[in-house]
């Protein structure tokens, strides 16, 4: 799922990011292509109504469009594209949303409004409660995008050993509320 | 090239799975509002690393001014400052140190100790002339 459309490999980002690079904006859409679903999937949990996430989508790509020549390709574009993603959601934050897990007005929630109708509690849900916005990120980036803890630890901005550890920790916060989630099920099935 | 993934185990599905419902469909509006805003958009010109790094040759000139500069403003503010005022020749007083009075009393042997310090000193002796037999013997 962290790539919806994975036409192309590397080789081909390269060629469609020296293209972006020398000013072609369709070279770049079709770079981008690829990542605004997960982009707007990943913002969507990060802001506080869709409107938000949906400016922050649209900053991502200008800023990532306007500073494309500062891309290192040392680095996998997802990694750099995240980056500035994640610093556009927490700069349109309102201000009383400072926690991820302190969503004040439900309603607005674009979380709540955009999982699907199930009987079960999407696990997200949850995890924006209980973790907090660094290590939901991290969450997030491993097990919806796959990157490596070494991405992740650049996209945070954090050591390896502290993405490791906090990985661990979000997994085992989340095991708990599994476990329990599976136990009342159980319950409710023998009356 | 992507990562190597683990199988992914019960709660890595779950995850993965609770986000895939996730609605995250992009409005053909958002699509057409992304294209407009990138459409007036030119690339920033950055300078490549090699460039913003300063050659060694600035580095050195601009320490060496750095230091002239310092040294400069040094020399200044000396001549500027009057010369050091004449120190008073205080004698040097003597040292007094505080005595200490020590209480030292001999101490009174019980007869075991007595016995005890005779036999060491008689071990203390034998040991000496044992000693000097044996340099006696060597040289």
């Amino acid at each position: 799922m962290a790539r919806q459309q994975p036409a192309y490999d590397v080789t081909d980002d390269l060629e469609l990011i020296e293209a972006a690079q020398d000013g072609s904006v369709d070279a770049f859409t079709e770079l981008v292509h690829g990542y605004r679903e997960g982009l707007f999937r990943f913002l969507l949990t990060r802001c506080s109504n869709h409107a938000d996430a949906e400016d922050a989508l649209q900053d991502t790509f200008i800023n990532a469009y306007r500073y494309i020549r500062s891309y290192n390709p040392r680095w996998r574009f997802s990694t750099w594209i995240y980056r500035i993603a994640i610093r556009n959601a927490a700069r349109l934050k309102s201000p009383q949303v400072q926690e991820l897990g302190e969503i004040g007005d439900e309603e607005s929630d674009p979380l709540r409004h955009c999982i699907a109708d199930s009987e079960r509690q999407n696990l997200w849900w949850n995890a924006r409660r209980l973790l907090t916005d660094e290590v939901f990120t991290a969450m997030w980036l491993r097990y919806v995008e796959d990157m490596s803890v070494n991405d992740i630890s650049a996209v945070l901005k954090r050591s390896v050993s502290w993405t490791k550890v906090n990985l661990m920790r979000g997994r085992r916060s989340l095991d708990v509320e599994l476990n329990k989630e599976a136990n009342e099920a159980k319950s409710e099935a023998y009356g | 090239m992507r990562p190597r993934v683990k199988p992914m185990d019960k709660l890595g599905k779950r995850l993965r799975d609770d986000a895939a419902s996730i609605d995250a469909k992009i409005s053909a509006e958002l699509d057409h509002r992304i294209q407009a805003s990138l459409q007036g958009i030119e690339p920033v010109r950055t300078r490549p690393a090699s460039q913003q790094a300063r050659p060694y040759s600035r580095w050195l000139a601009s320490s060496l001014t750095g230091i002239a500069a310092a040294i400069a403003v040094i020399a200044i503010i000396n001549l500027e400052r009057p010369g050091p005022e004449p120190i008073a020749s205080n004698p040097v007083q003597p040292l007094v140190l505080p005595t200490i009075n020590l209480k030292v009393e001999a101490a009174m042997l019980t007869s075991p100790l007595q016995q005890e310090l005779e036999d060491l000193q008689s071990d203390l002796r034998k040991a000496e002339q044992a000693v000097r037999e044996d340099i006696e013997i060597s040289f």
